[in-house]
């Protein structure tokens, strides 16, 4: 029985260097990268979210635990892909089409990635069209979409219009966030899922796949 | 018709400055900060009221025309990419060069490997700001400057004067349209002057807001100190942008420095101890400054009640105003309140129906100006702009008669200890690039008039100063 609580710490305090330690030595030891996962950084990670939600942490906070992730994953992804080991789930993100502001949608990546999600980024001003493309290619469960301006919101609905008018409606959920967008339009533009921060993007996709 | 605009505009400025100051006037005045919309309602595509700033003063002046507000910003499109372009600045994506004609121009946050300061630069900051800025930072926020170091370029010149230049026009331009919203529409400019604070500065156009957030891990002192050594160049400018005569507001753009993109203990280590002392410093003077909190700040509130009565405008985007209205009205005038997603997605009642609400909770004793939550972009619907507006002049009546007279400010010095004395004094002076004291080694003799020499080399060296402030402030 291998103790991760050392991982977890580390990935909790945002120390990069100390996580990457840790899951070296875990690994030496014999550790499952698997479980390396789902007993030392997932827990972390859903710990960081909920001290976001309880407001005893904030971005930097999610930030910094986001990058100890990263660093673990770095040594372990291909030693999970050796093993054929499935991640939590496919997701496609990216930052509508018009608005190029980025800072909530990386970390919702970074976040999803530390869940153990296999996420395609696209970045910034995505056509609908690249959603599209992107969500089939990959065979994506879910797709999130960001927006930070009112002026792009519009853009939210063309791309689940989009998805829907290429049949892929029934295969993948659309969640969506950004500073002005709300449940209520969540709910008329036909999103599955809304989230108000980024920290909970994590446990809404895992609903969303479930 | 000359004559009853000049008397509308003084009712308005005394109806503007009666509730800025925590007054009750006639009724509640209406400044909506609007954006793009101009460009909509007046017939133009963003990329022309970008890139042609006369076009968008004349939508300014259009609007404020037609829906007779009492107060507007001259252009609230306020980058003109003319000027960003002269400079080659890679930081917008300007309407229609990589975003379409009809969209709005945007803010291009490099990522962390390209931040435009890096995260070993803090002590050349901190010895120097103006001299990192114009050494390290412009060769690398601008496609046309040369490195130094690196040879001279034809390109480098004539951005350099191109832009002095286009700066120049378009801030003279600014004073022509403020008479003309006055003597055409009776509309007071809103604003005058730019603050904005050191931590969100460092933020947006240094380090960028992930490698800040990294740095405030890794090397909090050295941020605090860059913060410190900021302040003092952005109290400079705030002062010399100024209304002269402490009429209307100077504008501060609130932006990173919240919770939760930074942490309470952050706010209290670093962002406020950075920009309440120049606050408290303009106060001194009688500048009022408007607190433009894009975003939440809610989390901060108790932290802005610290300031004098009546030093501040407090501007309240997407915090809940009947909560900032418990914890600062007694304290300061508020504006806005009134979500975009309403004006831009809802119905004309429901514009109403809040306008109303705010006015009656908020408005109640007067200390309250009518606006949206941010600047108003294309997406606006007239028509729910119009309902703000009538709803305003319906439900924001308090009297029939006007006040009398402008209120004067009644401003009180910072405590001991607080005010920029709270803060290490600068190690270049604020305002000048090339001193006097060092120019004048380098003259042999003067034979005639010591006096007049520097007197005109430090007029144009404050314009050198501001030069380069103002691309990091203001584009």
């Amino acid at each position: 029985m291998i103790d991760f609580s050392g991982l977890r710490g580390a990935v909790l305090g945002g120390d990069e260097a100390a996580a990457a330690a840790a899951a070296r030595k875990a690994l030496d030891a014999g550790a499952d990268p698997v479980a390396l996962v789902s007993e030392g950084v997932s827990p972390a990670m859903d710990e960081v979210g909920r001290r976001f939600e309880r407001g005893e942490a904030f971005i930097p906070e999610l930030l910094i635990a986001a990058r100890a992730t990263k660093a673990v994953f770095e040594i372990i992804r291909p030693l999970l892909a050796k093993k054929g080991a499935r991640p939590a789930g496919r997701v496609v993100m990216g930052t509508v089409q018009g608005d190029l502001h980025d800072i909530g949608k990386n970390l919702v990546v970074a976040l999803l990635e530390g869940g153990g999600f296999e996420v395609t980024d696209l970045g910034v001003n995505v056509p609908p069209e690249r959603f599209v493309q992107t969500a089939r290619e990959k065979n994506a469960q879910v797709v999130g979409l960001s927006a930070l301006l009112t002026t792009t919101m519009p853009a939210m609905k063309a791309t689940i219009d989009a998805l829907r008018a290429a049949g892929l409606r029934g295969k993948v959920k659309v969640m969506i966030g950004g500073a002005p967008v709300t449940q209520a339009f969540a709910d008329e533009i036909g999103a599955e899922g809304y989230g108000e921060t980024a920290a909970a993007a994590v446990g809404l996709a895992r609903r969303l796949i479930a | 018709m000359a004559a009853d605009k000049e008397a509308l505009y003084q009712q308005r400025l005394r109806r503007y400055v009666t509730a800025m100051r925590k007054g009750k006037p006639d009724r509640v005045p209406i400044r909506p900060f609007v954006a793009e919309f101009t460009s909509k309602y007046a017939g133009y595509t963003s990329q022309e009221v970008t890139h042609d700033f006369e076009k968008a003063f004349l939508a300014a002046r259009k609007c404020a025309a037609d829906f007779d507000w009492d107060a507007v910003v001259g252009n609230m499109v306020y980058v003109w990419t003319g000027l960003t372009e002269a400079l080659g600045l890679r930081y917008y994506a300007v309407p229609g060069i990589e975003l379409p004609g009809t969209t709005a121009f945007q803010y291009k946050e490099p990522s962390e490997e390209q931040a435009f300061m890096k995260e070993d630069e803090y002590d050349a900051l901190i010895e120097d700001p103006t001299g990192f800025l114009y050494n390290v930072w412009l060769p690398r926020v601008s496609r046309e400057i040369a490195q130094i170091g690196r040879p001279s370029t034809y390109r480098n010149n004539v951005a350099l004067v191109k832009t002095a230049m286009a700066m120049l026009r378009y801030f003279f331009a600014f004073g022509d349209q403020a008479a003309r919203l006055r003597s055409e529409c009776g509309t007071v400019s809103a604003i005058a002057g730019i603050l904005k604070a050191p931590f969100d500065i460092l933020a947006d156009k240094l380090r960028g807001y992930v490698g800040l957030t990294m740095d405030m891990v890794r090397r909090p002192k050295k941020v605090l100190q860059a913060c410190e050594a900021l302040a003092p160049h952005l109290y400079h400018v705030a002062k010399t942008t100024a209304d002269p005569t402490k009429t209307v507001p100077i504008g501060y753009w609130m932006h990173r420095g919240c919770v939760p993109f930074i942490s309470p203990a952050q706010f209290k280590s670093h962002y406020w101890p950075t920009i309440k002392p120049i606050v408290q410093e303009l106060w001194k003077d009688g500048h009022q400054v408007l607190f433009y909190a894009e975003g939440n700040w809610d989390h901060h509130l108790d932290s802005f009640a610290e300031l004098p009565d009546c030093s501040i405008i407090y501007h309240v985007d997407m915090g809940d105003i009947f909560t900032v209205h418990r914890k600062l009205g007694h304290k300061f005038c508020l504006s806005g309140g009134i979500p975009n997603v309403l004006l831009s997605f809802k119905r004309p009642e429901d514009v109403r129906a809040r306008v109303k609400k705010v006015i009656q909770e908020v408005g109640r004793d007067g200390g309250y100006i009518l606006d949206a939550g941010a600047i108003m972009q294309d997406d606006t619907k007239v028509e729910n702009l119009r309902a703000m507006t009538e709803a305003g002049r319906e439900y924001g009546v308090y009297s029939s008669g006007v006040s009398a007279s402008i209120p004067e400010p009644r401003p009180v010095p910072p405590p001991p200890g607080e005010g920029m004395a709270a803060l290490p004094p600068p190690r270049k002076r604020p305002g000048v690039c090339i001193p006097w004291e060092e120019k004048v080694k380098e003259i042999p003799q003067i034979l005639g008039d010591r006096a007049i020499l520097q007197r005109i080399w430090e007029e144009q060296e404050a314009l050198g100063n501001m030069f380069i402030w103002q691309v990091l402030l203001s584009f």
